[in-house]
């Protein structure tokens, strides 16, 4: 069963489809690793995880996009979510990726980002995309850089504290 | 295909989806003391959460909170239906509508059409309402719909009293 009407877009190692429902534990569980989930927006209780849960697939109906599942191609497995997030608060929508647990260092992440962000420009026409990464978060700050994205300012986001915002190229820059 | 939201229309009223349109109301109550038993008071991106994890709960759930409207101006009014969050003891009808709009039985008119549809349109016949003891307003619009304590539970470290409908026959 689907629980929004988000594409299926493919890649060479994977496909990023809309969130289903055997995605909630896999989700829930990164949500509650206080040590993987911090950078992002950890919980300490199930209740919490899974009201983020509901959020994630709710943001897909209220503004018409969201993240994506990550789905490994080779096995099925959930391997984390990308795609383009927009909380009231946040300066500008961004493109975000969370890879979970076993999947890292195979550069799935950038696989999926990559593949998320060209969907954003191509299918829904946003002309720029920011990412908003915590101080000290170097991995995702790599790949942030990897994409091409560049440091553009400090900011105070309302749930993460002092954040670092990150644009990307736009379409026409990537184009040229 | 996901789960399409029932639209239920009342003499006065239109209960219908979370539309991000709705924000600057549900803020403006949200900000206030009224909203200390239904999650408040909370800011903005937390207001915006609510709407987006209220649409998620749809497709989770099959049933959800519907936003209630003026049927003739479409001015959002509040809230009302069926929640169940995985923390909860089983779904409950939840009705809440903002102070200005109060002492016209507009929660009644609501609260009673999202009763009707959830028999109608989920099945859900006997349902509960959650009230915490010191919110007498809810208390006495639970009375009116036929509602009576069952027991006292917790619910996310928040005492309060299960109410407990009467069968409700679907429409």
């Amino acid at each position: 069963m689907s629980l929004t009407n988000a594409p299926r877009l493919d890649t060479d190692r994977l496909i990023l489809r809309g969130p289903s429902p055997h995605d909630a534990e896999p989700m829930i569980a990164f949500l509650m690793d206080q040590d993987r989930a911090g950078g992002f927006g950890a919980y300490d209780n199930r209740g919490d995880a899974w009201r983020w849960w509901a959020l994630n697939i709710g943001h897909w109906h209220v503004h018409g996009y969201g993240y994506f599942t990550i789905e490994d191609r080779a096995t099925g497995a959930p391997a984390g979510i990308s795609g383009i997030w927009n909380p009231e608060g946040w300066p500008e929508p961004e493109l975000g990726w969370v890879v979970f647990e076993g999947f890292e260092g195979k550069g799935i992440a950038y696989e999926a980002s990559h593949r998320a962000r060209q969907w954003a420009y191509e299918d829904l026409g946003f002309t720029t995309l920011t990412s908003n990464i915590v101080p000290g978060n170097a991995r995702s700050i790599a790949l942030a850089e990897r994409l091409g994205a560049r440091y553009e300012r400090t900011y105070v986001n309302p749930h993460m504290g002092e954040d670092l915002l990150y644009r990307h190229p736009g379409p026409k820059e990537l184009a040229a | 295909m996901s789960v399409t939201i029932p639209t239920v229309e009342t003499d006065r009223l239109i209960l219908r989806e979370q539309r991000l349109s709705d924000l600057d109301a549900f803020v403006a109550f949200f900000a206030g003391d009224r909203a200390q038993f239904v999650g408040g008071p909370c800011d903005r991106v937390d207001v915006w959460r609510m709407f987006c994890s209220g649409a998620g709960h749809w497709q989770l759930r099959g049933y959800g909170i519907w936003h209630v409207a003026d049927r003739e101006t479409g001015a959002p009014m509040g809230f009302t239906g069926v929640l169940n969050h995985i923390d909860w003891p089983e779904p409950e009808l939840a009705y809440t509508i903002f102070d200005r709009y109060e002492g016209k039985g507009i929660a009644f008119e609501a609260a009673s059409a999202a009763r009707r549809a959830a028999a109608t349109h989920f099945g859900l016949t006997r349902l509960i309402s959650l009230i915490a003891p010191e919110n007498t307003r809810s208390q006495a619009l639970a009375r009116r719909l036929g509602a009576a304590p069952e027991r006292d539970t917790e619910i996310r470290g928040h005492a309060c009293t299960i109410w407990r409908h009467p069968e409700e026959v679907p429409a």
